[in-house]
């Protein structure tokens, strides 16, 4: 507390700060008035003893919010006051001083237990730290204050016989005032050094009703009690207050608890005090203690229900403002938060989800709604995942169109996870919407240029392959020209042969067909894809490939090795990318292939089944990669070519990574680079064979 | 595209690895009344090719292992006069010009019209015809040179230089008379009446008249002038 800030000094280094100064005058002068209020309350006959003892709470106060360093400032504040007070009322010193000395012990260690064990504010908010209070106020504190304090009345004049009586009486003495007012005091000293925050009017009003009752109770029950003298209902009259004690604890906490309970206990211990007596005890020590037990019986239990309604209250609290939190959080980054309840079919969405599924702010976020405002497309998709998510606990994590799908379609991700109880059994699912369409126009802008790109690419390669592709054209035309022309040639001789005219024109026939599929070739490659996906035929796309690239093999002088296993599984994807990325392989494999001698110039095609999919690989006896060269290979615009444009194997291996694979290059043992890509495939529905025997194989290039 | 005689004993052979082309070559070129043997690849035809029947060969380009301009390349080292034709799909002009170099007769690119490729063969055979029959006059030639004795092949070179049989004698040590002799018979067996036919026999198989040098040019003249005959 360094507030203030001014300092005096008491000399010998002892520094005491003004602010203390202050704080003790005020200490004092509550210690002096708390003993006042104790004596009208009342003492027990004859002696000065006053069975509710406040000013050990007002110590307790000081002690708890000073630091122990300063604790001799309002020790000896209180001291003055104590003094002034017992001396007006005729107390000799050394009585004076023990009984001071037993006050400060109980406060001393009521204040210890509060600081070391509850540590900080709020001192009753939960059951473990009232019952810490209770113990240490109602019981550790007040006992061993006792044991100081039952000397007190021996030291007037009492004989020793009686000091379990004394112990008793001063043990109940501040056990009463430590748990029936010390609770309101900690409270109302902690929460006035907070800034004042009224509470609601209907709250307020009804704190005034509440007192109004308890007053009008306690008033009616000690007198009704007092009119019919010891009856029957005594002990049950006693507990009338209880009603009204434990409903200012279930609305108002530990603080209306306590200030019920301070009330209740004042009201009956002034009552016992002044009037005729309430118990049948015979003397009024016995009817005091009586009064004590019944109060300290009263207040443990209420004390303790009203910290367990604080505790619950303020977890809930917490529990609602962090569910404000994360919703607020969650419609910032437009997440939608949802949850469905098994037991009860219940489905809850955030505010976020309605907004994203394009409800209305008042329409309840019912199952059918979610359903229906699904693309009818993706229906299925989401019904079947959350019926996984249920029966088996897995979570969800897919993405699916809103809306009708024409053009104002969004796109929602949902992730989900099923919660089980104890026995392992989903009872509920939670989880997140999110807008995922801007990254979806994304994608799918990306994957359209991925398109294009790949088709320009294509386009250009195939111009390289003009000469040859002309060729292959050539050779049916030449053919179909040759055979018509020498069918005019039979007509003109005037000697038709009927069948080498039918031989001419099925000739004619076959080389027609065979132009076409050169031309349906071609139109395949060139046409802009539509990115189709469907089970590819892997050894027809290896065929068709080496078909197109015929000519550029003889006029390379490359002889081609095929080994291909029978009934792979099929993958699924774009034939006339994953032919682009062959053909590109192939290319790559006879240039490699160019500056070796003309026998060694073999490039072999091999199919295999691999891990949960195929394995096509493209090896050359060329010059291999360079050694610097294997990282930088798949780079756009790097090219080992005098001509190339360096986007081949790059878009090579974006089109075999967007069909889920990979494009792998090495250099091979004995010379040369081998192309392997994998590509995953659905299992086969036949057991693949991989009996070498069974295997095609084939040998294309010097042969036709 | 009527058939003669002549026609009929003139073959094409036909070069294609494509099994399509091929027969559609052979068929055309068989309408057009040419004797065809059509080989698949250009190993078959070096393997089974016979050079002393007349005719041409049509050679495809691009083929795999020997390609057009190699099979021709081969021909030529084995010293096979074929007139050759070459057709292609590419038509690239360096290859088209190796070829011409090398003595193709023509350098079509597909589809080949049939005009051209009649044309081209046509072409083929008269150079076919041509080559042959002047081969046919010099191996007469030579033949009659060769049944001349040594002295009657010197008196020829000696009579072709305009030289007198007196001049003659004098230049070989002899008398008049042995010259006249030799001269005689030497008219006799070349099968000609004046100087002026001999002359002309002996410029046609490329004989150099005497000069009056040393004795060593007259045989390296008589060694060089028989194998410039055979080149031919």
């Amino acid at each position: 507390m360094r507030v203030g800030g001014q300092v005096l000094s008491l000399g010998r280094g002892t520094m005491v700060r003004l602010d203390d100064i202050w704080r003790g005058i005020v200490v004092a002068l509550a210690y002096y008035v708390a003993a006042r209020i104790a004596l009208v309350v009342g003492t027990l006959p004859g002696t000065s003893f006053a069975p509710f003892w406040p000013p050990n709470i007002v110590l307790l106060c000081a002690l708890v919010f000073a630091p122990p360093a300063r604790w001799w400032v309002f020790l000896l504040a209180a001291f003055l006051a104590h003094a002034a007070f017992e001396w007006q009322i005729g107390a000799d010193a050394p009585q004076l001083s023990l009984a001071f000395f037993a006050n400060s012990l109980v406060a001393g260690v009521n204040a210890l237990a509060v600081r070391r064990l509850i540590r900080r504010p709020p001192w009753f908010g939960s059951l473990r730290k009232t019952s810490i209070y209770v113990a240490a106020a109602g019981f550790v504190a007040p006992a061993i204050g006792a044991l100081a304090g039952g000397f007190v009345p021996i030291l007037g004049g009492s004989g020793m016989a009686d000091y379990p009586l004394f112990w008793a009486q001063w043990y109940a003495a501040n056990a009463l005032a430590g748990i029936t007012l010390g609770p309101l005091a900690l409270i109302l000293v902690s929460e006035g050094m907070r800034p004042f925050k009224p509470a609601p009017p209907a709250l307020q009003v009804e704190a005034a009703v509440l007192a109004l009752v308890l007053a009008a109770v306690c008033a009616a029950v000690f007198n009704v009690h007092d009119a019919r003298g010891a009856n029957a209902l005594a002990a049950v009259l006693l507990y009338a207050p209880l009603p009204i004690v434990i409903w200012a604890a279930e609305r108002f906490g530990v603080k209306g608890a306590s200030a019920a309970i301070f009330a209740v206990a004042t009201v009956l211990v002034w009552r016992t005090l002044q009037g005729p007596p309430l118990f049948a005890a015979g003397t009024p020590e016995g009817n005091v203690l009586a009064v004590q037990v019944l109060l300290v019986g009263l207040t443990v239990p209420v004390l303790l229900l009203g910290s367990s309604i604080d505790e619950t209250r303020s977890a809930e609290r917490s529990t609602r403002e962090s569910e404000v939190r994360m919703a607020s959080a969650a419609a910032s980054a437009n997440i939608g938060l949802w949850h469905y309840d098994i037991a009860s079919d219940a489905f809850w969405g955030s505010e976020a989800c309605r907004a994203l599924f394009g409800f209305p702010r008042d329409a309840p976020f019912a199952r059918e709604l979610f359903l229906a405002a699904i693309h009818p497309g993706d229906r299925a998709t989401v019904t079947q995942a959350f019926r996984i998510a249920l029966r088996s606990g897995q979570s969800i994590a897919i993405e699916f169109r809103v809306g009708s799908g024409e053009g104002d379609a969004r796109w929602i991700q949902v992730r989900g996870q099923a919660h089980c109880d104890e026995a392992e059994v989903p009872v509920r699912v939670s989880g997140v919407f999110i807008d995922v369409t801007a990254r979806k126009a994304a994608e799918a802008e990306a994957e359209l240029q991925r398109r294009e790109l790949a088709h320009l690419t294509r386009v250009s390669m195939l111009g390289e392959l003009s000469g040859t592709l002309a060729h292959e054209l050539h050779q049916p035309l030449t053919a179909i020209l040759s055979n018509a022309q020498a069918a005019q040639n039979m007509i003109a001789a005037g000697r038709i042969n009927v069948a080498d005219v039918r031989d001419a024109l099925a000739d004619i026939v076959q080389e027609g067909h065979r132009a076409g599929e050169v031309i349906h070739r071609l139109r395949k490659l060139l046409r802009k894809d539509e990115g189709r996906v469907e089970p590819v035929e892997l050894g027809e796309l290896v065929r068709s490939t080496l078909r197109l690239l015929h000519g550029e093999l003889v006029s390379r002088n490359v002889k081609v090795k095929i080994q291909l296993a029978d009934r792979l599984p099929q993958p699924l994807g774009d034939p006339v990318q994953l032919q682009q990325v062959l053909l590109n392989l192939m290319m790559n494999a006879m240039e490699a292939m160019s500056a070796v001698p003309a026998d060694r110039r073999v490039l072999t095609v091999r199919s295999r089944p691999a891990d949960r999919g195929i394995e096509l690989t493209v090896a050359d006896r060329g010059r291999g990669i360079p050694a610097g060269d294997q990282s930088t290979i798949f780079q756009p615009f790097y090219s080992t070519k005098e001509h190339g444009l360096g986007l081949g194997l790059s878009i090579c291996s974006t089109i075999v990574k967007t069909h889920g694979g990979e494009l792998v290059l090495t250099n091979n043992r004995e010379g040369g680079a081998t192309a392997i890509m994998r590509l995953p495939a659905p299992a086969a529905q036949v057991e693949v064979q991989d009996d070498p025997d069974r295997r095609g194989q084939e040998v294309l290039g010097l042969s036709r | 595209m009527t058939q003669t005689d002549e026609d009929k004993k003139f073959s094409v052979f036909l070069v294609d690895d494509d099994a399509g082309v091929l027969r559609a070559l052979s068929r055309l070129v068989r309408t057009a009344g040419y004797d065809v043997v059509a080989f698949d690849s250009p190993q078959a035809f070096l393997d089974r090719h016979d050079p002393a029947v007349p005719g041409c060969a049509i050679f495809d380009l691009a083929m795999p292992g020997i390609d057009g301009l190699q099979l021709q390349a081969a021909l030529l080292e084995k010293g096979v006069a074929r007139a050759v034709i070459f057709v292609t799909g590419k038509g690239e002009i360096p290859d088209s010009v190796r070829a011409i170099q090398n003595g193709a007769i023509d350098f079509l690119t597909k589809p080949v019209d049939a005009q051209g490729l009649l044309r081209a063969i046509r072409r083929a055979h008269e150079r076919d015809a041509h080559v042959r029959a002047t081969r046919e006059e010099m191996d007469a030639l030579h033949a009659l040179v060769e049944k001349l004795t040594p002295r009657e092949y010197e008196v020829l070179t000696h009579v072709i230089a305009g030289r007198l049989n007196k001049q003659i004698a004098g230049d070989l040590g002899t008398v008049e008379k042995t010259i006249k002799v030799h001269r005689g018979r030497m008219m006799d067996k070349m099968g000609v009446r004046s100087v002026a036919e001999l002359v002309r026999l002996a410029d046609k198989v490329g004989i150099q008249p005497y000069r009056p040098v040393c004795t060593d040019t007259l045989i390296s003249l008589k060694v060089n002038s028989t194998l410039g005959a055979s080149a031919k």
